[in-house]
């Protein structure tokens, strides 16, 4: 019998509600029946803590006396956006500092949620109504008026393995890539991730509340690079890049056991982000969906040493995931994670644990996101508009 | 046995025959292998020791008194393993599978099967590894 997010909702009030992660659902679709399995579990919850280098955060950091329009802003040496009014800004994640290639964006906001001094320093040029033309302060984030992340891009439903076929290692954000198809890298947390549990996001869209960081966050629009159109395997799971989602969250009250930076060697900074999507069991089909196994979960091996990163091979996140995959030609390359299962697993626990306690209810969508699109390159071209 | 080890004086020790008296205090060779001591300043030696495990045991117990910062010269990766995040990013460069992911997917360090070859240095996201070149004796 079909459910409704409102009656999972009382439920979750009652203290009656049946929560488990998607990896417990899975591994119990296979002992009982779908239907049943609809029946009996309310919510299963999803996770993922990887980098996702489309992130950022906005601060608002209240006005100086006299005024000062912020024309010029860094942060601990990392610049940030000035575009936006006096004294609002964005601070991008993959932004790196002049004095330090290692230390970027991510790392500013990881510090700032940490509780630590950020150095800011801001330039304008002066104006009547903002007469200060430079300042040389810290901040933390008790001191900012708002400090919101919003991630542009976040929760890949799915992303390439990477391997290189040339005689040089490489350094990616893929990771270290060891020459000859020595090794291949991976990014996922396969049948816990939340995108993959809900191949065509029948429950997620916008408005939908999440996990964020450690705190709630919402799903505000869809992510860039959304794409619709990825050809599907039969359960209905993009092969390679997919969806994507914009994520907002108050970072105040995010933890950085949640939010961590990290640097990719000769690739630049980027940010551990962890999320966690609870789903509605609304009806058989949605258990079908949440029943998915790593088997069942496909990718591409894309060639990281060659321009354009050339598809080597499909293979499975079971495949991937046993520590070796056996190439064409017969190479075997040893296969390695780049996102964190056991922390996506704790996530997945987490949002379980505040859904059984009614902490934390579910959402319907405000808006689905796209049905279709599809991504673009950027093609070159001379002269102005035509 | 030869062990090497990395000597350092304060400025009041400089002044001693600290070396001279090692040597016909204990039955060990001294090899200087670099040294840079100024009188006044005091300085760093890095010697090779050879002799017996006992008289290189004693020789380290007696500099250390004397107030000489001995280390071992000994090349060691070092893991903050506290702040790991365990994506498992290491063990993808790790070919004598000292950094493994265990069977819940927790990174492990097994230091015996480490052959310093130092990718893990350049690996870790979040810049865990490093290499020391010295050890406190």
């Amino acid at each position: 019998m079909a459910k409704t997010v409102e009656e999972i909702n009382e439920k979750i009030m009652r203290g009656k509600v049946v929560v488990v992660t998607a990896e417990e659902f899975s591994h119990m679709a296979t002992k009982t029946d779908l239907e049943s399995l609809a029946e009996k579990v309310d919510v299963v919850t999803t996770a993922t803590f990887g980098p996702m280098c489309s992130s950022s955060a906005v601060l608002n950091f209240g006005h100086w006396s006299p005024g000062i329009r912020m024309e010029e802003i860094t942060l601990n040496g990392v610049s940030a956006y000035e575009g936006l009014a006096a004294v609002d800004t964005l601070i991008g994640a993959t932004a790196e500092s002049k004095f330090d290639p290692t230390y970027g964006g991510a790392n500013v906001i990881e510090d700032l949620i940490g509780g630590k001094d950020v150095r800011l320093f801001a330039r304008g040029k002066g104006t009547d109504c903002y007469p200060t033309r430079e300042i040389d302060t810290w901040i933390s984030k008790g001191d900012l008026n708002e400090f919101y992340l919003f991630n542009p891009r976040n929760a890949y439903q799915n992303y390439g393995a990477a391997t290189n076929s040339t005689s040089k290692i490489k350094y990616t954000y893929m990771g270290t890539l060891l020459p000859r198809n020595s090794n291949i890298t991976y990014s996922t947390s396969g049948e816990l991730s939340p995108l993959l549990n809900d191949p065509f996001l029948r429950t997620i869209g916008l408005g939908t509340r999440i996990f964020l960081g450690g705190t709630e966050g919402y799903v505000v629009w869809n992510g860039t690079q959304y794409n619709t159109t990825r050809e599907r395997n039969e359960r209905g799971i993009p092969i390679g890049t997919g969806a994507t989602l914009a994520l907002i969250g108050d970072a105040k009250a995010m933890s950085t056991e949640f939010i961590r930076s990290a640097y990719y060697e000769k690739y630049g900074v980027s940010l551990f982000v962890g999320i966690g999507i609870p789903i509605p069991v609304l009806d058989i089909q949605m258990a079908k969906h949440l029943s998915i196994r790593n088997s069942q979960i496909e990718t591409i091996v894309s060639d990281y040493g060659v321009e354009g990163h050339p598809s080597v091979c499909r293979v499975t996140y079971e495949q991937l995931q046993s520590g070796k995959v056996l190439l064409p030609g017969g190479k075997e390359a040893k296969s390695a994670p780049l996102s964190s299962l056991s922390k996506a697993r704790e996530i997945a626990k987490l949002l379980q644990a505040w859904i059984e306690k009614g902490e934390f209810t579910l959402t319907e969508a405000v808006h689905p996101l796209p049905a279709k699109s599809f991504v673009k390159p950027l093609v070159p071209r001379e002269g102005g508009s035509r | 046995m030869k062990k090497r080890y990395a000597l350092r004086f304060s400025p009041s020790l400089v002044e001693q025959p600290i070396i001279s008296k090692l040597v016909r205090t204990y039955d060990v060779d001294i090899n200087i292998l670099n040294a840079d001591v100024a009188s006044g300043r005091g300085g760093k030696l890095v010697v090779e020791l050879s002799g017996s495990e006992d008289a290189l045991k004693e020789s380290v117990l007696w500099l250390n008194r004397t107030g000489v910062v001995v280390s071992e010269m000994v090349k060691e990766l070092n893991f903050q393993e506290q702040q790991c995040i365990h994506c498992g990013a290491c063990t993808a460069v790790c070919s004598p599978k000292a950094l493994f992911m265990d069977t819940s997917w927790k990174l492990v360090y097994d230091a015996n099967l480490c052959v310093l070859c130092t990718l893990c240095i350049q690996a870790c996201p979040m810049q865990l590894f490093s290499l020391s070149h010295e050890r406190e004796a």
